[in-house]
């Protein structure tokens, strides 16, 4: 086990290991589709290499026709290469640049995937602190721009690359002054880059933080699940101005980088733009001074004319967005190396009850500690109600006997093992439950059930589940029976409260388990559902253990002990009777709500 | 800036932008329009450079004519370099002008509208298609035309040259441009067909994906072990969605693509007909050369740019009518609406055969009911799940106005209301009440947004304590001004009964005369439950009450209960009346008595 990963060192991987760690998931996700992409790249490149050519030889051809006014043959061949080297590159192009945007809209999805399945890989804690939120807004971002980073790695290195190396050679044997100019392209555009990719690493970790507001306020304006409070509140122009300062202070930060980035741009262009007149300038006296022909003048002028373009493109299109893409994909392979909770896999037996050995928890930037010292024995198929004031700590406890969070102090022992040394799948195992805050998943009714055990499609389990929850399945409310579709966003019903909770109680009848945790699971039903699924649930649970958490005090009363929690602690364990002798929390808690029943 | 409800149209593209960042706009045009211009003005003078070159090397010209040629090739390649560099800047800075302007604008078009819409599934198709990322629609749309410009300029200017040596291949050109033109309109259209068809699975696949990434359900996430299956039907959708696209990238790619043969066979022709001048002197090398490889860059910007710019061109129309049908969209007038100060005074309010099914379902949730309730009187509504009382809280409201019947408020047609003074009458904590992450304050005090700023600490304060969640915010490291949940950075989050006291809390704040307490005690412990029934009377002085309840010792508290069965009233009258008529009421209540003998 680790620590816990608030404080993640953000620490700076290279780009060689980054550009690595993509090349084989890419690789891996379509390694034939990718290959031909690149080669097909190559190719494209040197057809455009062979046009240049092509363009020279024919203009050579043109020159010396129009002084000697002769060998027109020349002429036609060379209009005939460029002719079929344009054809020729046309088609490669298209061919090219449908396969790269055929991969664009393939490769993330499958990195997409890989965050997933790390997101289902980190623990639960971890969703405790903002920073760690953010970091998955950024990571999907890197995802998709991850991709983009790989081909421009490859696009430089296999294309780029050659056709300078060829143009230095070119040059230097023409002049090896002239390949000067070669340096006054490069360096100021590295030094330019690697500022660049800095700063925007700085203003992608300084943002994020922000544009989590801005995005969350405006949720609170338009977002379903605030629409309606928030209007009938006239809450709207709250939260529209919190919406607009935190969009400005992160349109500030933004512009701030922005700004300084091309001006510092503009300057290193400067530099270069110096150096493309030298070598004009040189290739100018050179040809007074008879060193070079009029023919490899024009050809050589017009080349580097080109080469400079080519180099405009490098930066605008390829380099600058990879320097800013470079941050968010670092932050993808930042989130993928966080440490995940693992553990020996083992078959955890519930025979072995649960034990709670001095157990403290407390909330990530919390002090106070939510669960305070705790001590308990659950034995196996004894039924535990627990029962509390509010923030007492039941739902922490819940969490915690459930393996969802490790203690801070002190061991939970689930089926006699500790539950840091185990892994989490083998705690999960025999585990359901029913959270407070359970999830209403616009998914239809039979996925909303199954996705507690989606191993397990078994139809008959199915309707065994939705029975135990006395979920009615009458046509009016699910017209199409378990086909329905539980979201009027897709086209589907919604339910009523009460109705939602019955169907997160049947998800949780639904997972095979040794062990049952129930969080107020009848907070929204109706009296009569409610006695009826309190009897059943009484007889349901004889031979497993189960764990109630509730505020009907009544209710506790099918479990074989009760535990009572107040300020983090337990503060008393016992049947219904020996509780209501002591007189303590229970018994004030129980007359206060018996009373409003009383005659 | 603000969407009005009219036709918009590509003229927009323009207005728009220009509107939310007239400097930034009108700079990034100019660059545009004059880097379309530019490059005739290249081939004139590497045209001009070569030649006086070439002529001073035969001695036909003196060395000092080829300097002014020499510095008007320098500027204008530093032109084009330092004007990217600044037009790239102002691009940024209007980008995020319409961020600042339209996206606001979206997004407060979107808080007026009718509540009907929001949970209408086809308009919340609409709604996402029009308001994901529109800055970017709106300048990427604004970039595209001015590109255009650019292009026709550019190709205008290379024309013009043409023209002034051989007339009629810019003819021939510009006749063969119209098919490869019509050609670029039509696949356009078809591709964004293709992506309005896969917006369904795109978003179906973006709400796994959050699913699967999101705080609130990682509970169940980690505890069901779903992820992995999940995953897996997400990527399924992914690659349905992305495969339609496929496709119709594939026609498209391969319509362009002969478009671009054409135009190169054209290009091969021009420099034939070209051939003849320039050997015979008529046309200077410089000038032909120049022209060739305008020509054929030509090709490139012709066959590229051309369709790209007429496809994106098509999408951005259908974005457009998209924005239209956007703006139509019905308004409720009183969504930006402050509550009116002071609140009016309620008197009554009837339900008069009332029935009503939620929009595009079948099935009528309230079925001619009615009932009346009076001022100053306190209502119990209880019933099986699913019986509609929530329903009927809305309707109060005025979120949904297709009912059939009357609803009267104070004697008066609800429809007939004014918004504000609506607001201002009620306060409702809703089964499904919000929390917001912002601090404890704001929370308690956006129940009285009308004196939101001014110092209402005391009053919220005294919310506090009557729910009893003062020692619970005490706890808090920053007290009532700690941000709640995890978007700030040093936000907390309280637990299930503690939220629920905060939605009660600001209820309480909000001085309407007519309080709607929707399960209000669904989370809260058995004590401060009983509290809160024993404080009852004191908050709710003065007040009418309507309390929604599965805790039948709450009834007891209520002048008068109303027991709502599949959308109409059951049973009415008071707790003993009920219980003398032994019928839903009794059973109800006997069922969770004997739970406490
Ligand atoms: N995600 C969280 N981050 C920080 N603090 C939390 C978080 N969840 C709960 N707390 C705090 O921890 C304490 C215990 O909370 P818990 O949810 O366990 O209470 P509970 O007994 O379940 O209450 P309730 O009856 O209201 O559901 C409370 O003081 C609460 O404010
Ligand atoms: N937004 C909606 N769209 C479509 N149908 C809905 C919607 N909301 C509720 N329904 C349906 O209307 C019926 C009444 O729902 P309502 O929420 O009013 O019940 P309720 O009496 O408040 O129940 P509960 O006690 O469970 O809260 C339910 O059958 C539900 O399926
Ligand atoms: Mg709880
Ligand atoms: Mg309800």
């Amino acid at each position: 086990m680790k620590a816990r990963p608030k404080t993640q060192p953000k620490t700076r991987i290279s780009l060689t290991a980054i550009v690595w760690r993509i090349f084989k998931m890419v690789i891996k996700a379509c390694p034939i589709y990718f290959t031909a992409t690149c080669l097909i790249g190559v190719i494209h490149g040197l057809s455009w290499g062979l046009n240049t050519y092509a363009t020279q030889f024919f203009f050579d051809a043109v020159a010396t026709a129009v002084t000697s006014q002769t060998e027109l043959t020349m002429v036609y061949l060379g209009l005939l290469a460029l002719g079929g080297v344009t054809v020729g590159s046309q088609v490669l192009n298209g061919v090219h640049n449908f396969m790269a945007g055929a991969l664009y809209g393939l490769v993330p999805g499958h990195l997409v995937k890989h965050i997933h399945h790390k997101a289902a890989r980190i623990e639960p804690i971890c969703y405790e602190s903002p920073d760690l939120l953010d970091d998955i807004n950024k990571a999907e971002k890197g995802a998709g721009s991850s991709l983009g980073l790989l081909i421009v790695v490859v696009v430089l290195l296999t294309f780029y690359l050659p056709y300078f190396v060829f143009m230095g050679w070119y040059l230097y044997r023409l002049k090896p002054i002239l390949l000067l100019s070669l340096v006054f392209i490069f360096i100021p555009v590295f030094i330019t880059q690697l500022i660049r990719g800095a700063v925007h690493a700085r203003l992608e970790d300084e943002s994020a933080p922000l544009r989590r507001e801005v995005d969350y306020y405006e949720r609170c304006i338009c977002d379903r699940e605030y629409f309606k409070e928030t209007r009938l509140l006239g809450a709207y122009r709250f939260f529209r101005d919190l919406y607009l300062t935190a969009l400005k202070a992160m349109q500030q930060k933004k512009w701030n980088v922005e700004l300084k980035t091309n001006l510092m741009e503009i300057g290193m262009r400067m530099l270069t733009l110096a150096g493309y007149f030298g070598v004009l300038y040189l290739l100018f006296t050179a040809l007074m001074n008879g060193e070079i022909s009029i023919g490899s003048f024009a050809a050589v002028f017009g080349s580097i004319e080109l080469m400079f373009g080519i180099m405009e493109e490098i930066v605008a299109n390829h380099i600058g967005g990879m320097t800013r893409d470079l941050a968010t994909v670092r932050n993808f392979i930042r989130f993928l190396d966080l440490p995940e909770r693992s553990g020996d896999t083992e078959r955890v037996s519930f025979d072995g009850g649960i034990k709670f050995t001095d157990v403290s928890f407390a909330y990530p930037g919390s002090e106070t500690k939510a669960l305070d010292h705790v001590n308990l024995t659950i034995r196996p198929g004894e039924t535990i109600a627990i029962v509390g004031q509010n923030g007492a700590g039941k739902s922490t406890l819940v969490k915690l006997l459930t393996g969802l969070y490790l203690p801070t102090e002190g061991t939970v022992e689930i089926g006699g093992v500790d539950s840091r040394r185990i892994s989490p799948e083998s705690i999960y195992k025999g585990i359901t439950g029913v959270f407070q805050k359970y999830q209403r998943y616009k998914l239809t009714l039979q996925e909303n059930v199954q996705i507690s055990d989606l191993q397990a499609q078994d139809e008959n389990h199915l309707d065994a589940a939705v029975a135990k929850a006395d979920l009615e399945l009458d046509q009016e409310t699910f017209p199409q029976g378990y086909e329905t579709m539980l979201s009027r966003e897709f086209d589907g019903v919604d339910l009523s409260g009460g109705q939602w909770q019955r169907v997160a109680l049947a998800r949780g009848f639904y997972r095979v388990h040794d062990l049952i945790v129930l969080d107020e699971p009848t907070a929204a039903i109706d009296p009569l559902e409610e006695t009826r699924i309190y009897h059943k649930f009484a007889e349901l649970s004889k031979e497993k253990t189960a764990i109630i958490v509730t505020h009907r005090l009544g209710s506790a009363k099918i479990a074989d002990r009760i535990v009572v929690m107040d300020q983090g602690r337990i503060v008393a364990v016992g049947t219904h009777e020996q509780l209501m002798q002591e007189q303590g929390k229970y018994a004030e808690m129980y007359q206060a709500q018996a009373q409003w029943y009383a005659g | 800036m603000q969407i009005d409800a009219r036709r918009y149209g590509l003229w927009d593209l323009v207005k728009l932008p220009l509107q939310a960042g007239p400097g930034a706009a009108i700079l990034t045009g100019l660059n545009s329009l004059l880097s379309g211009i530019v490059p005739t003005l290249h081939v004139v003078v590497t045209a001009s450079f070569i030649d006086t070159a070439i002529a001073v090397l035969q001695g036909s010209a003196e060395r000092s004519e080829i300097y002014s040629r020499l510095f008007a090739v320098v500027a204008l390649i530093a032109y084009s370099w330092v004007s990217g560099s600044a037009a790239k800047l102002a691009r940024t800075k209007l980008g995020l002008a319409l961020q600042e302007h339209y996206h606001t604008a979206i997004t407060e078009k979107r808080a007026r509208l009718h509540y009907r819409h929001i949970e209408d599934p086809e308009s919340w198709d609409l709604i996402s298609r029009v308001t994901s990322r529109p800055e970017g629609q709106l300048s990427d749309g604004y970039n595209l035309l001015l590109s255009m410009a650019a292009l026709i300029f550019r190709v205008l200017g290379v024309l013009g040259i043409l023209i002034s040596q051989v007339w009629w291949a810019a003819v021939v050109i510009i006749l063969l441009s119209v098919p490869l033109f019509a050609l670029a309109v039509k696949s356009g259209k078809a591709s964004y067909e293709a992506s309005k068809e896969t917006e369904k699975y795109r978003r179906k696949s973006s709400y796994l994906s959050s699913i699967l990434t999101s705080r609130e359900t990682v509970d169940e996430r980690s505890l069901f072990g779903y992820g992995d299956p999940i995953n897996e039907m997400w990527h399924e959708r992914y690659e349905t969605a992305r495969k339609i696209e496929h496709r119709v990238r594939r026609k498209w790619f391969i319509r362009t693509k002969i478009g671009s043969l054409i135009t190169a066979f054209l290009s091969v022709l021009i420099v034939v007909v070209l051939l003849n001048p320039v050997l015979a002197g008529d046309l200077s090398i410089g000038l032909f050369m120049s022209l060739v490889v305008a020509t054929f860059s030509l090709v490139q910007m012709m066959s590229w740019g051309l369709g790209s710019y007429v496809d994106q061109l098509a999408k951005f129309r259908e974005y457009l009518k998209d924005l239209t049908k956007f703006a139509m969209l019905e308004e409720s007038d009183s969504a930006q609406m402050l509550p009116a100060d002071p609140a009016p005074e309620f008197q009554s309010l009837d339900f008069k055969n009332v029935s009503f099914k939620y929009p595009g379902m079948e099935k009528y949730v309230l079925r001619n009911l009615s009932l009346r309730m009076e001022a100053g009187k306190h209502y119990a509504f209880v019933g099986v799940n699913g019986s509609g009382k929530t329903t009927i809280t809305k309707l109060i409201a005025g979120l949904y106005d297709n009912y059939s019947g009357e609803i009267l408020l104070n004697g008066k047609n609800l429809r007939e209301w004014d918004p504000a003074e609506l607001k201002a009458m009620l306060s409702i904590v809703n089964q499904d009440f919000a929390k917001y992450y912002i601090t404890v304050r704001d929370n308690i005090a956006l129940g009285d947004v009308n004196h939101i700023e001014s110092d209402s600490d005391w009053r919220v304060n005294r919310a506090i304590d009557q729910v009893g969640l003062a020692a619970a915010v005490e706890k808090l490291p920053q007290g009532i001004h700690t941000p709640l949940g995890k978007i700030k950075a040093d936000g907390q989050d309280v637990s299930g009964g503690e939220w629920q006291r905060i939605a009660m809390a600001r209820a309480i704040a909000n001085p309407a005369p007519l309080r709607i307490l929707d399960e209000p005690t669904a989370a809260l412990d058995p004590v401060s439950e009983s509290e809160l029934y024993q404080e009852f009377e004191r908050i709710s002085r003065g007040k009418t009450t309507i309390f929604i309840s599965h805790r039948l010792g709450s009834t007891k508290l209520a002048d008068e209960i109303f027991v709502i069965d599949e959308g109409r009233v059951l049973e009415q009258g008071t707790h003993q009346e009920l219980m003398a008529l032994n019928g839903e009421y009794a059973r109800m209540y006997e069922s969770q008595r004997s739970w406490y003998n």
